[in-house]
């Protein structure tokens, strides 16, 4: 998957492959309530990336072992479709990849779900990735961030997720595949964004301090747009309701 | 005014101590997604589930006879237990039992009693945040229900709804109509007016 051999040109006249410029996000559409038999689920489709996120529970822990006396555990399921992407990325079953991005994903929702509330049970979060065209892991985790708000369990915020990166001295914001496969850092951020603390920073390649400040100044700012974008999705269902009789 | 929250939505500026909502350097953020009332500072959750306090109505089905107790499946995270020994009738699995909280454990078990058995009828389940409103003020909104559907009804606090005889199909519409609704203004009326028109 990495940029074997030359690498393309990706910013041509100050824009990137898709039109976009450094700052710009690729458009972003969430749809809540897809699933029926979910206590909270959301579709997005950001960019290319098409993503299903389901929330169940909370529910009794099983096996026993895993259950906590004092607090709910999270489980996480990340999965990309056989058919979602180009090459190898998308291989059915676990594998290195799925396990890990399903581990940090868990670990986001566990620093905003109250947990203490439900002491031995578990909530699961089922992450479904239909299309992937990168950052598919900050995608999944605003959807479920979505799901999560709708299935009613009390959190602290609603998180969301991003890429930036850095192609060639540039730095970008929202890398797609193409990007992020030859591009010289890619690092995808989660934040809460009432706090702006951070909830999920990996990254691959290399930034120096400034263009990591940059970098994460883009991400905040990028933030807000995201935010009013679940903010709207979560609200929808009711405000239809509510739209249809009050005029 | 009412408007509609989400977790991490402040909803006043001033450190006010509410369910459902955190104190941040002073300000009050809500932590569901619900309906809050500036006027009378209510935050009502939209989505939710279950709190069993003491003499809640549940209703749930028999999932286990054991030697002592029968384990109640309550449609929630907590598991209902029944002791054997306050119980009148011979139940057996799957039976529909309407009981009340008498505790909750720390095993996050709710100990139930006055159980009654609930022969035939339907059970179906709603979010039990919306179980108030489908009761309404006074259980007006399910004595309006079970007057004009002639059918007999049970609401359990843990969302599962029973009902037997009478006009089914129409109360199980109203109930999810409630339930679909539970935000808006106006609704005993518009429940009124679909249940004299059903009739």
């Amino acid at each position: 998957m990495s940029g074997g051999g030359e690498k393309p040109e990706l910013i041509i006249n100050g824009k990137r492959l898709d039109g976009r410029g450094a700052t710009d996000l690729r458009s972003l559409k969430i749809e809540p309530n897809v699933i029926k038999n979910a206590a909270g689920s959301a579709y997005v489709e950001w960019g290319n990336n098409k993503i299903i996120a389901a929330v169940h529970g909370p529910k009794e822990a099983l096996p026993k072992h895993t259950s906590d006396p004092e607090k709910a555990v999270i489980k996480c399921r990340y999965m990309m479709a056989p058919f979602s992407s180009l090459e190898g990325h998308g291989r059915t079953g676990p594998n290195r990849r799925s396990i890990e991005i399903s581990k940090v994903t868990k670990e986001v929702f566990e620093n905003v779900v109250m947990l203490e509330l439900f002491p031995g049970t578990e909530i699961d979060i089922y992450v479904e990735v239909l299309q992937g065209d990168g950052g598919t892991r900050a995608a999944g985790i605003t959807a479920a961030a979505v799901a999560m708000a709708l299935s009613g369990i009390p959190m602290t915020d609603v998180p969301y997720a991003v890429s930036a990166g850095k192609i060639g001295e540039t730095v970008v914001l929202d890398l797609n595949m193409i990007e992020d496969n030859y591009s010289d850092a890619d690092m995808p951020v989660a934040v809460k964004p009432l706090t702006n603390e951070v909830l999920l920073l990996q990254m691959d390649g290399s930034l120096t301090k400034e263009q990591f400040k940059e970098g994460m100044e883009m991400i905040l700012e990028a933030g807000k747009k995201i935010h009013e974008i679940q903010d709207a999705a979560i609200k929808r269902p009711y405000q239809e309701i509510i739209e249809r009789y009050e005029r | 005014m009412q408007r509609i929250v989400i977790p991490g939505e402040k909803i006043s500026d001033t450190s006010v101590r509410m369910h459902n909502t955190l104190i941040h350097n002073g300000k009050t953020y809500s932590t569901i997604v619900g309906l809050y009332n500036d006027e009378k500072s209510t935050l009502i959750p939209l989505e939710g589930l279950w709190n069993p306090a003491y003499g809640d109505t549940v209703v749930g089905v028999i999932e286990e006879d054991r030697l002592n107790t029968y384990n109640v499946n309550l449609n929630s995270p907590y598991k209902g237990l029944l002791i054997s020994k306050f119980v009148q009738e011979q139940l057996n699995k799957g039976d529909v039992v309407e009981a009340s909280v008498k505790e909750l454990d720390k095993t996050q078990t709710v100990v139930l009693m006055r159980p009654r058995k609930l022969s035939g009828g339907k059970i179906f389940s709603i979010t039990p945040s919306k179980v108030p409103r489908v009761l309404g003020k006074g259980n007006n909104m399910l004595k309006e229900l079970s007057t004009s559907t002639k059918s007999s009804i049970i609401v359990g606090h843990n969302g599962v709804v029973w009902i037997k005889g009478g006009n089914m199909q129409l109360a199980m519409d109203a109930i999810l109509r409630i339930q679909e609704e539970a935000h808006t203004s106006g609704l005993t009326d518009r429940i009124k007016e679909m249940l004299s028109k059903g009739n």
